[in-house]
């Protein structure tokens, strides 16, 4: 029998909200000071509604979750796993759709649902676009598409739990696909997790404005401008960019590899970076970041190569790139071994960070077959790493599902009665149980059915198989690279799965699941 | 008659001529034909016109690099009430700094940038590049120069902003005070 949420459950759950509402209302304040500054009148006007709108309902949740009468104060309402998980679904729904509003507005849009469509793939880092006349478009408008990409990357929840500290609040940090607590506490997690954002923006924005300035010769202003907008869509692996040519718009090696060194820093987890660049290696023995340690396996920088999700990253990358590579020297595409390794290189590590820069038109890349289209599509398919602002089935699931495969092989070939080692290195030895890699299969063919239907999708609407399997991939997986089929005059019914397959890709389809059970429970339920 | 006939010829072979040994004609395109096969065009000598846009960027090496486009928002942009016509086509395209310095800022928010005709040699996938695609300017045209656009404020989207904020600072206030008198 389905059980109907109780008052208490919507209150909790509205009280959460409201307080995140307020957080995306400070949010909101950066680009209306940005549009000051720049004296963007139109613009200013829509962020000042749209900051509105975010406040009212911020407010008016909160006073309704939390009675004045009630003795309850707000951090003292206990969020539940699945309460949590209903908070971040609806979040991730609500956030772009008043986020769209001044994208709908500026008249840079077909219709409302292209700029959710926009919102959503900025705050699902992902990178599609259906703004129009881009290279028009006003810098607050750019700015805040770009500060998306930093807030859905961050995380929104991430912010929320550095200002409010509250009981239960780690299934908010697991509701958006992250279970990588490097310190004891949440609160302190989060703490960690924007510090090494800031701290990453600090030099990252610095590295590009000053190639910007003196390899490319952009005045000042734009250097940093750009350098600001590429930042946030490369560390946060986005891929949305400033001009309409994506990062093909700099024709420069060194933007590029500057470039790549920030999607790298994107797709590594945050316990990855807190570990690389801890002071000291006892301060993480301190604070007992890992599991089940023996005292071999304590934790080093060393060690972090030792990782069954380093490997797996490395090796994924090694084959997708030599694919691509191989593919396009077949395919005769150029004639230089220069140009094949730096358009190739850059391609698929954008690919496999999940950011989604090109330096090459959609245009040209459509025309990509053979090896080369597969080693782009499994690059993008397979991520970055767990609790990293990269998509996809993640390195971590395909590392345990490899290992748990070759396990049941070598237990075949082995002697009955012989003990087969089934325990894996990550930050640690841990065993991998059965439910472990089950669990990771799940949420591989979840990813598999995900590609799949949207394709299936864009078939029937006449994309060639293809194309239709790309841009499914590219959607589900919050890549960005497109083929064309993304474009404004696309079918509206095309635009919504997409937007569906950014939404589920980014949550990893669990907190989307219990947000629908509990509708529905609130629906039929007694 | 013979006269006539000797004319002819010689006239047929001046032509030939003029058109064998003079100078080649560059191709007009435009930005969306060398987009869709800028194979066909590679090493060719091809006159594009469009909007240059974005950001002119003066390198050491003397050039200038800068993106042409040539989509119906060169013409009118959307901040002009241009009508929607989907992403803008844009290419790269290089010239000696020189060139660049006599035009007009690039099109960008409240600015429609130069409208000019570029000749220039079509670099595909130039291996002295790792693989760039751009044009090579030779010769500038400009066909329009450019200028500012205007973009005033939306006074109602301002209004109901405001009225917003009023209605959530209320809600905000009476609660703290409700609280405040419960406790």
């Amino acid at each position: 029998m389905l059980i109907r949420p109780a008052a208490d459950d919507l209150r909790t759950v509205g009280a959460a909200l409201g307080r995140i509402f307020l957080v995306v209302t400070a949010a909101s304040g950066i680009p209306i000071v940005w549009a000051l500054l720049t004296r963007e009148w139109n613009p200013l006007g829509s962020f000042i509604l749209m900051a509105g709108l975010f406040a009212v309902i911020g407010a008016t949740l909160i006073r309704v979750s939390l009675p004045p009468t009630s003795k309850i104060k707000s951090d003292q309402r206990h969020l539940d796993w699945s309460h949590g998980m209903v908070v971040v679904a609806l979040t991730w729904l609500i956030v772009p759709a008043i986020g769209s509003i001044p994208f709908t507005l500026s008249g840079h849009f077909g219709s409302p649902l292209d700029a959710y469509f926009d919102a959503m793939s900025g705050l699902t880092t992902t990178g599609l676009a259906l703004v129009q006349d881009l290279d028009h478009l006003a810098s607050s408008l750019n700015f805040w598409r770009h500060l998306l990409h930093f807030l859905g990357g961050q995380g929104i929840i991430i912010a929320a739990l550095v200002l409010f500290a509250g009981r239960g609040m780690t299934t908010l940090f697991q509701g958006e696909g992250r279970d990588d607590r490097v310190l004891p506490s949440v609160q302190s997690t989060a703490r960690v997790i924007w510090a090494v954002s800031v701290l990453h923006l600090v030099v990252g924005v610095i590295a590009l404005g000053l190639v910007a300035r003196f390899v490319l010769g952009f005045a000042w202003e734009r250097s940093l401008f750009h350098g600001l907008m590429i930042f946030f869509a490369a560390f946060d692996t986005g891929g949305f960019s400033p001009q309409s040519t994506s990062i093909g718009y700099y024709h420069s090696a060194i933007f590029e590899g500057v470039t790549a060194v920030l999607m790298v820093a994107g797709a590594l987890s945050f316990g990855f970076h807190f570990r690389l660049w801890s002071r000291s290696d006892k301060r993480l023995q301190r604070r007992k970041v890992t599991y089940d340690l023996d005292e071999r396996d304590q934790p080093s920088r060393w060690s972090l190569l030792k990782n069954l999700e380093t490997r797996t990253i490395l090796t994924t990358f090694l084959v997708t790139m030599t694919f691509t590579i191989v593919g396009l020297a077949a395919m005769g595409m150029y004639s230089s071994v220069a140009g094949l390794s730096r358009q190739g290189f850059f391609q698929i590590l954008s690919a496999h960070t999940g950011t989604g820069f090109a330096t090459i038109p959609s245009s040209e890349l459509v025309a990509w077959s053979g090896l080369a289209f597969g080693g782009v599509a499994i690059a993008m398919a397979m991520g970055g790493m767990a609790s990293s602002t990269a998509g996809g089935v993640k390195a971590m699931r395909v590392g345990l599902i490899v290992r748990a495969v070759g396990d049941e092989v070598r237990g075949d070939l082995l002697p009955e009665g012989a003990l087969v080692d089934t325990s894996y290195y990550q930050f640690g030895r841990h065993r991998l149980t059965p439910e472990v890699a089950r669990s990771a299969m799940i949420v591989a063919l979840l990813f598999v059915a995900l590609f799949l239907s949207g394709a299936g999708v864009a078939i029937a609407y006449g994309v060639p198989l293809q194309q239709a399997l790309f841009e499914s991939v590219s959607a589900g997986a919050s890549v960005g690279l497109s083929v064309g089929v993304t474009t404004p005059s696309m079918p509206a019914l095309l635009k919504l799965t997409y937007i569906i397959q950014m939404y589920l890709g980014r949550l990893e389809f669990v907190a989307v699941f219990v947000l629908i059970g509990f509708l529905y429970s609130l629906v039929k339920g007694r | 008659m013979m006269r006539t006939r000797l004319a002819i010829v010689i006239g047929m072979l001046v032509g030939a001529f003029v058109a064998l040994g003079g100078p080649a004609q560059a191709v007009t395109v435009s930005v969306v034909d060398l987009l869709d096969d800028p194979e066909l065009y590679a090493g060719q000598e091809v006159t594009v016109i469009g909007e240059l846009v974005g950001d002119y960027g003066f390198r050491r090496d003397g050039t200038m690099w800068t993106q042409l486009n040539g989509d119906s928002y060169a013409i009118r942009p959307l901040v002009d009430g241009g009508p929607l016509r989907g992403a803008n086509i844009g290419i790269g395209v290089v010239m000696p700094a020189e060139l660049g310095r006599q035009l007009d800022p690039p099109g960008r928010y409240r600015r429609l940038g130069p409208v000019v005709a570029l000749t220039g040699i079509w670099k595909y996938h130039d291996p002295g590049r790792q693989g760039e695609t751009y044009l090579e300017v030779q010769s500038v045209v400009v066909e329009a120069p450019g200028r500012k656009l205007s973009e005033g404020p939306n006074w109602p989207i301002y209004g109901a902003g405001f009225a917003l904020f009023s209605i959530a600072a209320v809600i905000g206030l009476v609660y703290r005070r409700e609280r405040d008198t419960t406790s």
